[in-house]
């Protein structure tokens, strides 16, 4: 099945919102995940979807997309990336380091235990030179203020 | 008659114009303390409305009532029966709704030096002061509030303003200039403007940002080009930022009982007129548009309003006035194919100039194309689809045509059974049974005497159809575009015959006997209606009589103007301007100087 039919069945998506994307490029300004990599463009993957061409688990984005959502808030047609993503990590059996942290955490413990979720986590964020944009992706919540809300 | 105005911004007092004119008594009605609406927060364009507001303001039959809007209305007969808020009550035969476009505030991206386009306007406006002293790099970002599934309209003026903000930046200061765009989609010459701009050295880049992180002395962008993420600093950011309907249409639409469409302006019945009887409606009552589409729906309201249109029409027809051609077609591709790609792209700003057309033609064709099952491609250097066309092209993507967006330095290559996007990090291949290129139509274009080709900006602005006193230009032949426009033209065009018909005019006057034809009135003269003729006259110098041809200035009265450049410069007073009465009777300043 041709990766765009699965992430349609996955989420609520139909063909066209997939294709109604101006090509802005806006997604890929605001993407948390470029703090990393520097080339990740939400809007390429998006298109290349559409065009019908397979996208593998090494794509920055598949690996690394925290699902802020900060993408869907800038987007003038509000397209829905990270579910999107979710799909594909579905598809393709992808798992992030947080995600195994949060499963881990509910079949040891039966519910989300932070203790254990960083413990999980926080060596994958220092090996991976997370730590350094921290106080910047704290900054960014300021993004998830209702519309209209200054930030000052 | 007894006509009510809505608004008294330049498509207002347009539709004022050509009802004074015609005999009728108007009322424009404006809900700020000061004409002019959006316009005049433009600087630049202040002088323009005031000039052209002056012209009517002292006529006797023109009443402004400002700082008031419509408490209540009742229906009286054939009329309205109309009480403002400040008491006044009276009784209108018509009404014309110039209610005007409100900017978007986008509060969430604003701050002291991410600006708006107006608030950056009142800052490079002379009258302010010196520049600010860090302005050297300024952003400029397109489709602010505008293009969005919130507001799907585009507002087809931004673009516009961006490239004259960049116009009346450099006029005043030498700041390195970045313009993030979309689509650039600008007005017939406003091509030569980007084509000026770029060779001076302003950055055009295609993608967009809303990454602006503010700190004291500048701002940081974020920007994704060429394959990967860039951050700059810019010392100003302005933000492009898109016009919506009027907040207050819905509440005029349920006192005069018209409709308001999904989108919130005033639905047509017919062009100009909205469902409701003796209603009509102009410039951004309609849909977003800029002064010169305001000024000519202005006029065609006012015709509306007072005249029968029909009959105008009819007559205009007759005598010739009115002038269109037929528009070239699409050549679809024939026989059993299973995909097309359609590359709209050019680098000459002189065909540039017909990508407003070309856009909205080849969308049609690739939408016709997609729905029988054929894989379309839509290749893209600039799209050019205005206000209600944006509409049109987002069912297209929305049906599954392809658009790909061709960034600055990427570039289209035709292939064998196919094309290739190269360039700027991206490869990619595509296979294309049939292309269709922008260049194979630029040819119909070529020799027409197309309105917004042949006539500069301001008289574009001030007289939207005349091409001379004997033909207006409406329809394919004033700018092409989308049908819906040229019904609005020819009305239009109708109440611009009515403003230029019985308006009286001195033409200058030329002493043949003493004209030695030097040919300097004819290089001075801005609309080109002095040509020099060579008349045969009998000379005898020293001896028997002979024949000479004797270059003599001969004005064409149908494009004179009468502005009295020619008079002005004649070197030797030849030509003449006739005087003119004295408008202002008692002018102290005039008498103490005598």
């Amino acid at each position: 099945m041709p990766q765009i039919d699965h992430a349609i069945e996955l989420t609520d998506y139909r063909r066209q919102d997939f294709s109604v994307c101006l090509g802005c490029k806006i997604c890929a300004s605001v993407c948390t995940v470029n703090d990393i990599t520097g080339n990740t463009n939400p809007q390429d993957m998006l298109q290349r979807i559409f065009l019908g061409k397979d996208i593998s688990a090494d794509e920055p984005l598949v690996r690394s997309c925290t699902g802020c959502y900060r993408c869907t808030g800038a987007c003038p047609w509000e397209i829905r990336i990270p579910d999107v993503i979710r799909a594909l990590r579905h598809e393709l059996n992808v798992e992030s380091p947080f995600e195994k942290a949060f499963k881990g955490s509910v079949s040891l413990f039966g519910r989300v235990y932070e203790p254990y979720v960083l413990m999980k986590a926080v060596p994958f964020l220092i090996r991976g030179g997370y730590m350094q944009h921290v106080t910047r992706w704290m900054e960014y919540m300021g993004f998830h203020l209702p519309h209209r809300v200054k930030r000052t | 008659m007894n006509v009510l105005i809505i608004g008294g911004g330049i498509s207002g007092v347009s539709a004022a114009k050509v009802v004074l004119k015609e005999g009728h008594s108007a009322v424009i009605l404006e809900s700020t303390p000061e004409l002019g609406g959006t316009m005049a927060r433009i600087a630049n364009c202040r002088i323009g409305f005031k000039t052209f507001y002056d012209e009517i303001k002292d006529d006797p039959r023109l009443r402004v009532v400002r700082g008031a809007s419509i408490a209540d209305v009742k229906k009286a007969g054939d009329g309205f029966s109309v009480t403002l808020t400040n008491g006044e009550a009276s009784g209108f035969d018509r009404v014309i709704v110039a209610a005007g476009l409100s900017p978007y505030d986008p509060v969430e991206y604003k701050g002291k030096r991410v600006l708006t386009s107006l608030e950056y306007d009142a800052k490079i406006d002379q009258r302010n002061g010196e520049l600010p002293e860090d302005f050297e790099k300024i952003g400029f970002f397109l489709c602010v509030g505008s293009r969005s599934k919130e507001y799907p309209l585009c507002s087809s003026v931004c673009c516009s303003y961006t490239i004259r903000e960049v116009k009346w930046t450099l006029q005043r200061a030498k700041p390195e200039i970045a313009v993030f765009y979309n689509d650039l989609r600008l007005f017939g010459q406003e091509f030569y403007l980007e084509k000026i701009y770029r060779d001076a050295g302003v950055r055009f880049v295609r993608a967009n940002s809303r990454y602006f992180e503010e700190d004291e002395t500048g701002v940081t962008v974020r920007y994704f080009v060429d394959g990967e993420l860039k951050e700059e600093r810019f010392n100003y950011v302005v933000l492009a930022i898109g016009l919506r309907p009027n907040p207050g249409m819905k509440d005029l639409g349920a006192l005069f009982g018209f409709s308001v469409n999904e989108y919130g302006f005033a639905a047509e019945r017919s062009p100009l007129a909205t469902d409701a009887d003796g209603v009509f409606a102009c410039g951004g009552a309609l849909e977003p548009m800029n002064i010169k589409d305001s000024i000519l729906t202005g006029f065609g309201a006012g015709v509306l309003a007072v005249r029968d249109a029909e009959a105008l029409i009819a007559e205009g027809r007759d005598q010739g006035l009115l002038r269109d051609e037929d528009p070239p077609g699409i050549t679809m591709p024939q026989g059993t194919f299973s995909s097309c790609a359609f590359y709209l792209g050019t680098d000459d700003p002189g065909e540039a100039m017909f990508y407003e057309y070309m856009s909205a033609r080849f969308i049609e064709a690739a939408r016709t194309l997609n729905e029988a099952g054929k894989t379309v491609y839509v290749v893209t250097k600039n799209i050019v689809m205005p206000s209600y066309d944006e509409v049109t092209f987002e069912k297209a993507r929305r049906e599954g045509v392809v658009i790909i967006n061709l960034e600055e330095n990427q570039s289209f290559v035709p292939q064998n059974g196919g094309f290739a996007v190269t360039g700027g990090g991206k490869d990619l291949a595509f296979d294309a049974d049939h292309i269709i290129y922008f260049k194979d139509y630029a040819g119909s274009f070529a020799g027409r005497e197309f309105l917004s080709v042949h006539r500069s900006e301001p008289q574009l602005r001030w007289n939207p159809t005349r091409w001379s006193r004997k033909k207006y230009h409406v329809g394919f032949l004033r700018h092409p575009r989308d049908k819906r426009w040229k019904p609005r033209e020819i009305l239009g065009a109708v109440g611009e015959i009515i403003l230029d018909r019985e308006e009286e005019r001195l033409y200058p006057t030329i002493e043949e006997e003493r004209c030695s034809g030097c040919g300097s009135c004819m290089d001075a003269c801005p609309q080109k209606a002095i040509e020099i003729k060579v008349a045969d006259t009998e000379v005898s110098v020293f001896g028997p009589i002979s024949n000479t041809g004797i270059p003599k200035a001969h004005i064409n009265e149908d494009s004179c103007v009468a502005c009295g450049l020619c008079a002005s410069t004649c070197p030797s007073d030849v030509i003449k301007l006739p005087e003119q009465e004295q408008k202002i009777p008692n002018c102290t300043a005039i008498d103490n100087r005598r």
